[in-house]
């Protein structure tokens, strides 16, 4: 009963992409516009993008790009969360640059920046990190302000030092929410990599998709959608397992990935 | 007034366990009667209440309301919850207010009985105060207001004053015991407190743990009006407490979830 | 009760943004950057306030605006509704579920290609990219919120003669107020940002395309300008948010 209860949870995913898929498919028979094709069509183009050596070589590269940006991202932010959410000066002195920034679209100084530092790997990573880094302050932060006070203090009491505190108290009681705010991270540092491709229509992704869209290959289009979904709900779904393993001991507030876009 | 006919309760706890929370349980609640449950934590008592709220229905056996079959909740019972559960987005008025608006009172009048109930809870002057500028004792004055406010025919109150300092809860049983004597109504009232149930009570329902059974009525025979202090001298009242104290002393002796 | 803001907290905060500004003053000043790549402050500012007065600048506003709203208010009603939906009835959490998880860590801005094919190239389809990206975090707080609602006020309700049918407006959608607002104000400030990558994209007017348009030139002030506006919009528009915010939640603990 109980295992059956699990196995449809399983699946369900799987199922509701099926199921968007087929809706995409009756939509596009319904249509019938020249610009829609259909799910199939769609599909049938993947292999032949990803078979496109040269395509394959250039999302290779921004997924790589992405994964630098995304991980110094983390080494940076994650510290100065949580020195903003236990230090009240630290939070007052970051607190107004921060806000300021945020509204900011990270992808949009992507013309900016290549002006200063040309097209190289430099400013793509330099966007993508740009991307990633306010969602992650900002969970690291909420984590540690909300560490038990008293948690702290036993800490003090045990003589740790300041620095000890933080990392051996107040890192691991906030892993659940930094989690969170790098999951999160995820996804936005795929979001700003293809909008900054979109933007500077160099190469990756983001570029490949106008291309083909300016050639009009629409089937190319829409299959590099599915890849890009792809992408995403598989990032998103690996980093949901790393998590449920880290922070086993803390109950799960969300089970739907409350994910920025 | 109320009839509780071999009710039980079984939850399913994690997996596939099953947890026998009620068994059997018959009880009947004349009209205008303060019965008193006590029992020991987890024995079962919230959950007879919020069976004869209507809130949760038995898995055997049924509960009855003046002679009919009770299927869910009504303003006929008025719940007072431990938790107080005020609505945070309205004022102390509003709170008082909801139950009346939702019977089609007219506005005005609404508003009227409600600051006459608040009044008479003592919290004149705090009718626009929001529950979280309210201390906790102010917070179950409002819930009791507003569940007299619908005039529910029977008031069934959950540990109302267990979260409460010793002094702020004698001065609630007492104004909850002027407010009875005045209406009549019918009570039922769960507490942990046998000093409270003893002062409060026409009849002391006793129930063990696990599954929770009822194990005694004693029927509390002190003369009204009761005075606290002049009760706390009184032997009949001290034999009461303790002879119910003793029962559960025995209880416990037999060892847990025996 | 909010904490009192202490002046000391004000001089500190405003420290890192006039360190900001005096660095970049100093790059140009001491010839590390070349004007035409970094114009220092004081001329951006002349000419963001220059533009403001423009009306030809006003209207780029105006269209950013609209799609800006466009998109978020069909986000707060589809991401209100389906979030309560959800939490209400089992069945319909049963499909929305799985669909939210597939399409939640979906890049939508991918679909933005789609959309032209099928919208066109007006406000419609960048409308409904807004809506799309501010849709899962409205969405998604709203189910937690009305999900976790503190049975006993559900009940408190009823039993003051709430029909079932009602109790979703009376108390599920109040109670989850301070949630769905939370999920509000991430939707806006992502409706700011993707719009404006919207316009930058592919579009003939907005402050995105503003700034893709100085950049072609290589106009390095008018590529500022755009840009600290829409950090000035989403400012503005979260401090309206605020105060609506401190409004309807004046009853709830620590606003
Ligand atoms: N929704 C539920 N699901 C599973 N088990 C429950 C549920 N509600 C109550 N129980 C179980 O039923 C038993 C009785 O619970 P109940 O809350 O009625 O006890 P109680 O007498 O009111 O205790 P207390 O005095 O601590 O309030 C407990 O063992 C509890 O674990
Ligand atoms: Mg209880």
């Amino acid at each position: 009963m109980t295992q059956r209860g699990a196995l449809i949870a399983r699946a369900a995913p799987v199922l509701a992409c099926i199921g968007l898929l087929a809706l995409w498919q009756v939509a596009s028979l319904l249509l019938k516009n020249d610009s829609f094709p259909t799910a199939v069509e769609a599909i049938r183009a993947v292999p032949a993008i990803l078979g496109d050596k040269e395509a394959l070589i250039n999302i290779l590269a921004s997924l790589r790009r992405m994964a630098v940006g995304f991980g110094v991202a983390v080494a940076v932010s994650v510290p100065l969360g949580l020195l903003m959410g236990r230090s009240r000066q630290v939070q007052a002195f970051f607190n107004p640059l921060l806000m300021v920034i945020y509204p900011v679209p990270k992808a949009a100084l992507m013309p900016i920046i290549m002006l200063w530092l040309g097209v190289g790997d430099i400013a793509k990573t330099l966007v993508i990190f740009l991307g990633v880094s306010l969602p992650v302050i900002y969970h690291s932060f909420e984590g540690a302000k909300a560490v038990e006070e008293k948690m702290v203090w036993s800490g003090a009491a045990m003589g740790l030092s300041a620095a000890q505190r933080l990392v051996r108290i107040v890192m691991p009681a906030a892993l659940p929410e930094i989690l969170t705010g790098c999951r999160t991270g995820l996804v936005l540092a795929l979001i700003t990599m293809i909008t900054s491709e979109m933007i500077a229509r160099q190469s990756g992704a983001g570029n490949i998709l106008f291309n083909a869209l300016d050639m009009g290959q629409y089937d190319t289009v829409f299959a590099m959608i599915i890849i890009v979904g792809a992408m995403g709900i598989c990032l998103d779904a690996a980093f949901e397992r790393v998590r449920a393993r880290l922070v086993r001991w803390s109950e799960p507030q969300f089970d739907m990935p409350l994910s920025f876009s | 007034m109320i009839e509780i006919d071999r009710v039980s309760q079984v939850f399913q706890t994690s997996a596939r366990s099953d947890h026998l929370a009620l068994s059997d349980i018959s009880l009947s609640v004349e009209e205008g009667a303060f019965v008193s449950i006590l029992g020991p934590s987890g024995c079962g008592k919230s959950t007879l209440l919020y069976i004869v709220g209507g809130f949760v229905n038995p898995t055997s056996g049924i509960a009855k309301m003046k002679g009919k079959t009770i299927t869910g909740p009504g303003p006929d019972r008025g719940p007072v919850f431990q938790e107080f559960a005020l609505f945070p987005w309205k004022s102390v008025l509003g709170n008082v207010m909801y139950g009346p608006r939702q019977q089609g009172v007219r506005a005005v009048d609404a508003e009227a009985q409600s600051r006459a109930l608040i009044e008479m809870v003592g919290l004149k002057g705090y009718e626009n105060f929001y529950p979280k500028e309210l201390s906790g004792g102010m917070k179950q004055r409002v819930a009791l207001a507003r569940t007299l406010a619908y005039h529910p025919e029977v008031l069934l109150m959950d540990e109302p004053f267990g979260a409460l300092d010793a002094h702020t809860r004698t001065r609630l049983q007492n104004d909850l015991l002027n407010i009875w004597e005045r209406d009549r109504k019918t009570v039922i009232f769960v507490t942990h407190s046998v000093d409270e149930a003893v002062f409060l009570s026409d009849k002391v329902v006793m129930m063990s743990r696990s599954p929770g059974r009822i194990r005694q009525i004693v029927d509390i025979e002190l003369p009204r009006p009761r005075r606290r202090t002049e009760l706390l001298l009184d032997p009949r009242y001290q034999k009461f407490v303790v002879d119910i104290e003793r029962m559960f002393d025995d209880d416990d002796e037999a060892g847990p979830g025996a | 009760m909010r904490p009192r803001i202490l002046p000391t907290d004000v001089l500190l905060g405003t420290a890192p943004i006039a360190l900001v500004l005096a660095l970049w003053q100093g790059l140009v000043s001491f010839g590390f950057a070349p004007v035409t790549l970094l114009p220092p402050p004081g001329i951006v500012f002349g000419r963001l306030l220059q533009q403001l007065v423009t009306s030809t600048f006003q209207q780029e506003i105006v269209a950013t605006l609209i799609r800006l709203f466009g998109g978020f208010l069909i986000a707060v009603v589809f991401g209100v509704g389906i979030g309560i939906a959800a939490a209400a009835s089992p069945a319909i959490n049963s499909v929305v579920r799985p669909i939210v998880r597939v399409l939640a860590p979906l890049p939508k801005v991918a679909l933005y290609p789609a959309l032209l094919l099928l919208l066109g190239f007006n406000h419609e389809s960048k409308i409904t990219l807004v809506a799309a990206d501010a849709l899962f975090p409205i969405l998604l707080s709203t189910y937690f919120g009305a999900s976790t609602v503190e049975q006993k006020l559900i009940w408190s309700a009823m039993a003051a003669g709430t029909p079932r049918r009602e109790i979703l407006f009376k108390v599920v959608l109040p109670a989850a107020m301070p949630s769905i607002l939370t999920g509000c104000r991430i939707g806006l400030v992502i409706s700011c940002i993707v719009v404006f990558l919207a316009e930058m994209i592919t579009s003939t007017d907005g402050l995105g395309h503003v700034l893709v348009t100085a950049a072609r030139t290589f106009q390095a002030v008018d590529m500022f300008v755009p840009l600290i506006t829409i950090s000035l919009l989403g400012l503005i528009l979260n401090g309206l948010l605020q105060a609506v915010r401190s409004y309807l939640l004046r009853g709830f603990p620590e606003v």
